[in-house]
């Protein structure tokens, strides 16, 4: 069972791709610790900058499309995202945030603004904002991703369980 | 309630049971690949994850395509990084100038009807064309493939898409996902599986089956499979493949979504500038002007496009002012071209050919930059701004035959309308 993530929202656009936003590939030569100081400025001036710790990204549909490099995981690993939450994401993005252990919760973000404190309950998949009087029911995180996502990611997993045993780690 | 071939596939591998949409499942894969611009992470991530032993590391294909050749001295020594790990482990490895990952995987004979596939590309979808459940991943899972022989899946919904029809001479598999992402947009098919079914299908050579499968990538899908039929089989023989294991939907099976196109009266489509799924029927933009004319890449430098767009320019001459260049996507498609006499007709016309490799398709090479303004109509899968080098130049996308009539005219051109446009008719 994974505990619930609470944290303040930033809050990005739909469509956004991490390809282009947040990865080295467009700009060659530069390492993953700068991108971390960059990342998202085109579709948010000052976005890496002003991110903090613990903070949760909030983003419209799509999130992460385009994207199928892992190294905008571990971007948002430096930054210091808590998780992210979306109405959709692309599918290699997601996949890739939880083999490197960062959460992804989709549900409808609309009326959630920057600077919100919101809390996330991954295993019940239950999003709130308190102050906005917001509560919205987010497909509930399969025990398995919940494994993963709480060993760090599947390679942390697989080093302490290389036999799969998904059960044996949940509990 | 009955299962469809995503979820048979994934239920196969995973305990025997067939497995059901929205699950997790833990399936034992068949064949991995990784490939040279993913390499360096996937290296990396097996070197994380400290493995004593990586008893599956023989069925993980390394292949030496998008730095075909290296662009710097970084992807040279990642090559020299990929050839060292191949030798010291037993891997296949393709190096370059063999061609592309998603079309040597089947030449080698690497996969068969029924497999699961994984490889660190979104076009894996290709091996679907062969009844296998083919995806994309990333170096983690890879690297937990060569360790345990097995990866997590969520089990996708699918779109069924019946096609009814053969295609008209000069229309092919590239028109009908270009119809399909004008439907449904360039993520439309997100998470989900397609199963292309019916008599367009049926009619179609494995070329054309394997655009089908490939470009499903556009459109988001997770995979692309087609059931097998005898033009399957022959052909998995024929590459040595293992003993098919051939999966077939349930006729009650449920599905996510039905799509029928009517692809008997389908026209030649392509995809305007900059977004994939801007899509016109070639007619409403007939007479728009190009410079450019590249065919190749995993989706469409197959031997059926080659010989398409070879039937078109023989005897002929390419327009004032375009230039051309086809690139095979693998080794055995060049030799087969050439030895066709394919590559006479083409340079003969004005066109250059290259070696097999990724190519054209991304400027990773410098194999082809754009200049300002140019406009480039290609036979790859993606056109968003900057592909080429030049954020100022435009790429449109349309089928091989598409590519050469308009190499022909200097115009994007239906190839229904010129001499040998209807080549696979006669073929
Ligand atoms: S041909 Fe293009 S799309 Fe296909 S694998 Fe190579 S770079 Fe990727």
């Amino acid at each position: 069972m994974m505990k619930a993530i609470k944290g303040c929202a930033r809050v990005l656009g739909d469509d956004v791709s991490t390809d282009i936003h947040c990865s080295s590939k467009y700009l060659p030569g530069r390492d993953t610790a700068y991108i971390a100081t960059v990342a998202f400025d085109q579709v948010s001036p000052g976005f890496a900058k002003a991110f903090g710790k613990g903070d949760v990204l909030v983003a419209g549909k799509n999130f992460g499309i385009n994207s199928s490099r892992e190294q905008a995981v571990h971007i948002m690993h430096r930054m210091g995202v808590a998780a992210i939450v979306a109405p959709s994401f692309g599918r290699q993005f997601f996949r890739n945030a939880i083999n490197n252990g960062l959460a992804v919760i989709e549900c409808d973000t609309g009326g959630i603004a920057d600077g919100d404190m919101i809390e996330i309950d991954p295993s019940s998949g239950r999003v709130t904002v308190a102050a906005r009087n917001i509560t919205r029911a987010a497909p509930p995180l399969p025990a398995a991703v919940q494994a993963l996502l709480s060993a760090g990611g599947l390679i942390p997993f697989l080093q302490k369980h290389p036999d799969w045993n998904l059960k044996g780690s949940a509990a | 309630m009955g299962h469809t071939i995503a979820e048979k596939i994934l239920g196969n591998h995973a305990g025997g049971q067939p497995a059901r949409a929205g699950e997790i499942v833990i399936a034992d894969v068949d064949f991995a690949m990784i490939h040279d611009a993913r390499a360096g992470n996937a290296l990396k991530m097996i070197e994380k994850l400290g493995a004593k032993s990586l008893p599956h590391v023989k069925r993980t294909a390394l292949v030496l395509d998008h730095y075909s050749p290296p662009p710097n001295m970084e992807a040279a020594n990642t090559h020299v990084e990929m050839r060292a790990f191949a030798e010291k482990h037993g891997s296949p490895i393709y190096d370059v100038g063999d061609g592309i990952c998603h079309q040597v995987l089947p030449e080698g004979g690497h996969l068969t009807c029924g497999d699961l596939v994984v490889g660190t590309d979104t076009h894996s979808t290709t091996y679907g064309a062969f009844n296998a459940f083919g995806t994309g991943v990333e170096g983690t899972d890879v690297s937990a493939v060569m360790m345990t022989g097995k990866l997590w899946f969520r089990v996708p919904e699918t779109i069924h898409v019946d096609l009814r029809g053969a295609l008209q001479p000069g229309v092919w598999a590239k028109d009908v996902t270009l119809a399909m992402l004008g439907k449904l947009g360039a993520e439309g098919a997100n998470y989900q599986a397609l199963e292309y079914a019916g008599s367009g299908v049926a009619a179609m050579g494995i070329d054309d089956r394997m655009t089908l499968s490939n470009h499903a990538a556009e459109l988001g899908a997770k995979a692309a499979i087609l059931e097998a039929d005898e033009k399957t089989l022959a052909w998995l023989k024929a590459h040595g493949a293992a003993a098919p294991k051939p999966v077939k939907a349930d006729a009650d099976a449920v599905y996510a979504q039905r799509i029928v196109i009517d692809t008997a009266a389908l026209a030649p489509q392509v995809a305007r500038q900059h977004h994939i799924d801007d899509i016109a029927a070639v007619p409403e933009v007939a007479g728009q002007k190009i410079q450019v004319a590249l065919i190749g890449t995993c989706t469409n430098g197959r031997l059926d496009d080659i010989r398409q767009a070879a039937a078109i320019l023989k005897g002929r001459k390419l327009a004032k002012g375009v230039r051309m260049i086809v690139t095979p996507a693998s080794r055995a498609i060049w030799l087969a071209a050439m030895r066709e006499g394919l590559f006479e007709i083409l340079t003969a016309a004005g066109a250059s050919v290259e070696a097999a490799g990724c190519g054209t398709c991304v400027n990773i090479t410098g194999h082809y930059i754009a200049g300002d303004d140019q406009v480039v109509i290609s036979s790859a899968n993606r056109n968003f701004k900057g592909r080429l080098g030049n954020p100022k130049s435009e790429i449109w996308i349309g089928s091989a035959a598409t590519v050469a009539a308009s190499a022909l005219t200097g115009v994007i051109t239906d190839a229904r309308t010129v001499a040998g446009g209807d080549w696979r008719a006669a073929a």
